[in-house]
């Protein structure tokens, strides 16, 4: 669906399904770089399975309108407001990577409405180096591919894939070349506030690490895991593109976290 | 650009897509002769139906052994997903009916293989689609070829019989302005010689049967889908933007991107049209893809030989390869192939079509048949066979001619080759002079 946030139409992926604001909603926060494609495999399943499902492209990312917003403490606003726009009445907030960061952030401006907070692939900040920066800025193309090097775990370097004949590896290189990678990295980069907003995040939560992640590596996962007490679920054979290499084992980890606290 | 592997083409070829699977550790990739798989739950079934999760339901959609040599090939051209069928001509059909719909039009190049030439003149033609068919490196007639109706430009990375390289960067930027996809028919190339998705093509074609799996034991095809056309702003594939009813309107484009035509092939044409690859066939295609980079530089040195040696053998009238400057592509095959382009030659001999005949029946190495692409060479006469229910004018427009003898060249020792060619020229002498 289409929803107008800031003046912008903004592009809300819904699972396949009509959304309800009534019902509990999944909202699905998508990494750098990125956009609602990277939740293919999980926001299906909620939506077709009682919840309505929220997963927005981020402001000049794939299929939304506007601007890239220049900071993680802008993107939390600006969720904020997507969701007040929609309605969501119920939420479960579902971060990955600098997703995740920007749930941290929306936690604080959410009240009763949320209901649970779930971090996939992430940590209390994610540095980037700056070299990676920098070529982000001049080549996207080049830059997505360092990325997704380090990105990807041992499985699907090797090519395997849970979905039968596809190659995630390409459909990363594919969505992150053409988003504004550079803007969100440096976002990533400048963020600080982590560890404050963990610590004051009351609120049940999940962390699902990989054990091969080398972007936000499992040491650091395991850290934001005690800062918000929350249930960990660590997840082998993948790396630091979990919803993409592992879509089931990601889903499985969020489902049943979800469930619990519905 | 395509990437979809960290690997470089030889590593792909041995190792993506397959991991030693942990029962028994099998390291060679094993065949999965199932029809079926076993649903954890109903749910887990359901949600296998509705997309909701990746998996195997049916051997008609996926299969373990099948989804391997995709993923290989998939990797090895830098496309984001591929679908092997049972050949390539259904991985043609299939291509074209999955992005076109009664009343559309499809722009391809006059010189292509014959089969496909019949399926878009004819075939086609039966469902209401129609084919505008032109010199496809004319920028002026691929312009003026173009409707508000048509869904795609179509050609061969080189054609068939005539050898003409397309120039893809050209084609595709008309293409590209038409907001149209261009899809390609990579068969003579192979991923080892040539990368379309480099020089702006957004799908790629092969028939698997030829070089790819190399050994003529096995007939199959793959469509590589390169994730790079914005079906979105295009607005000209509706089925592939709007919801979509069997699958309660997903909508493929919104839902998967990159990937939305795979996942469109995959969900309605492998469904309902059924051209399955046999997981026995993916085996045996593997086994050629392992050492595809090693058989085509040794295809293409044999070629270029056999090609040289050709044009001083005085029975010969003319020689066409695009590694040759004869050859009126020439300087595009340079670009697109700087590892050579191919290891199919033409040549015509004096006495026409009786001349070509006796050339062939003398020949004891080579096999006269109708393939190409396998690891011993083949040669044919197209006027006889392929192209054999084209008229005049549109065998002279698919770049062949009555004394046109095709050579698909081997792999054998080349001394031994340009040996049986000896005879057979000899045969030509006799039966003309």
């Amino acid at each position: 669906m289409n929803i107008v946030v800031d003046g912008h139409n903004t592009f809300v992926a819904t699972g396949g399904c009509t959304f309800n604001p009534k019902k509990p909603t999944v909202v699905f926060i998508h990494g750098s770089g990125l956009d609602h494609r990277s939740w293919a495999l999980q926001a299906r399943w909620f939506a077709f399975h009682g919840f309505s499902v929220f997963a927005p492209d981020f402001p000049g990312h794939s299929l939304s309108e506007g601007e890239p917003i220049k900071s993680i403490e802008g993107m939390g606003k600006w969720l904020v407001k997507a969701l007040k726009v929609a309605g969501c009445e119920s939420i479960h907030l579902v971060g990955h990577s600098q997703g995740f960061l920007v749930a941290l952030e929306a936690v604080s401006c959410l009240r009763a409405e949320l209901k649970t907070l779930t971090a996939v692939a992430s940590a209390t900040s994610i540095p980037v180096n700056e070299a990676l920066v920098e070529a982000a800025k001049k080549t996207p193309g080049d830059a997505a591919e360092m990325l997704l090097k380090w990105g990807f775990g041992s499985q699907s370097k090797s090519g395997v894939s849970a979905i039968p004949g596809m190659q995630p590896i390409g459909i990363g290189m594919q969505i992150m070349s053409n988003n504004p990678l550079a803007e969100d990295l440096i976002a990533c980069t400048e963020y600080k506030n982590g560890i404050n907003c963990a610590k004051n995040a009351h609120i049940p939560s999940n962390v699902i690490l990989a054990t091969e992640d080398k972007n936000t590596p499992y040491r650091f996962g395991l850290e934001l895991a005690g800062l918000l007490n929350a249930e960990t679920t660590a997840i082998s054979n993948a790396g630091h593109m979990l919803p993409i290499e592992s879509p089931k084992n990601t889903l499985d980890a969020i489902k049943s976290f979800i469930l619990k606290n519905t | 650009m395509g990437k979809s592997s960290f690997f470089g083409p030889e590593t792909i070829s041995l190792h993506t897509g397959y991991q030693p699977e942990p029962s028994f550790g099998s390291r060679a990739v094993p065949v999965y002769q199932t029809t079926s798989y076993v649903f954890e739950t109903v749910d887990d079934a359901a949600a296998l139906f509705n997309i909701e999760k990746g998996g195997h339901i049916y051997s008609r959609m996926t299969n373990p052994t099948v989804a391997v040599l995709e993923q290989r090939i998939a990797a090895l051209e830098g496309g984001v997903g591929a679908i092997c069928t049972a050949s390539g001509m259904s991985a043609l059909f299939v291509t074209f009916m999955t992005l076109c719909s009664a009343g559309d039009h499809i722009v391809s190049a006059s010189q292509i293989y014959g089969s496909t030439g019949t399926l878009l003149k004819h075939t086609l033609k039966r469902f209401n689609i129609d084919c505008t068919f032109i010199s496809i490196n004319d920028e002026k007639a691929l312009k003026e070829a173009i409707q508000d109706n048509t869904k795609l430009v179509f050609c061969e990375s080189i054609g068939n019989p005539g050898l003409e390289v397309s120039d893809l960067p050209k084609i595709s930027k008309i293409a590209h302005q038409n907001k149209l996809p261009l899809v390609i028919d990579a068969t003579f190339a192979t991923p080892a010689l040539c990368k379309p998705f480099d020089h702006g093509a957004d799908v790629v074609v092969h028939s698997v049967t030829k070089w790819i799996g190399g050994h003529g034991v096995a007939v199959g095809g793959v469509i590589v889908d390169g994730g790079s056309f914005d079906w979105g702003s295009s607005k000209k594939h509706p089925t592939l933007t709007t919801p979509y009813e069997p699958f309660h309107g997903i909508n493929f484009w919104e839902e998967f991107g990159p990937s939305a035509l795979s996942m469109k092939i995959r969900a309605e044409s492998m469904r309902d049209f059924g051209p399955a690859m046999s997981p026995h066939s993916a085996f045996l295609l593997l086994q050629g893809v392992e050492t595809l980079t090693l058989r085509m530089n040794q295809h293409v040195k044999n070629a270029v030989k056999l090609s040289k040696w050709l044009l001083e053998q005085s029975p010969v009238m003319w020689v066409n390869h695009p590694d040759l400057p004869e050859n009126p592509t020439h300087e595009v095959a340079k670009i697109l192939f700087p590892n050579g382009a191919g290891s199919m030659l033409c040549f015509g001999v004096k006495g026409g079509r009786e001349g070509g005949a006796a050339f062939i029946d003398a020949l004891k190495l080579s096999s006269n048949l109708a393939n190409v692409g396998d690891s011993r060479t083949l040669v044919l006469h197209p006027a006889s066979t392929t192209h054999s229910r084209l008229d005049d004018e549109a065998m002279k427009a698919s770049g062949s001619s009555p004394d046109l003898i095709r050579v698909s060249v081997g792999l054998e020792s080349i001394d031994d080759i340009i040996n049986d060619f000896k005879a057979g020229l000899k045969a030509v002498d006799k039966a003309t002079s």
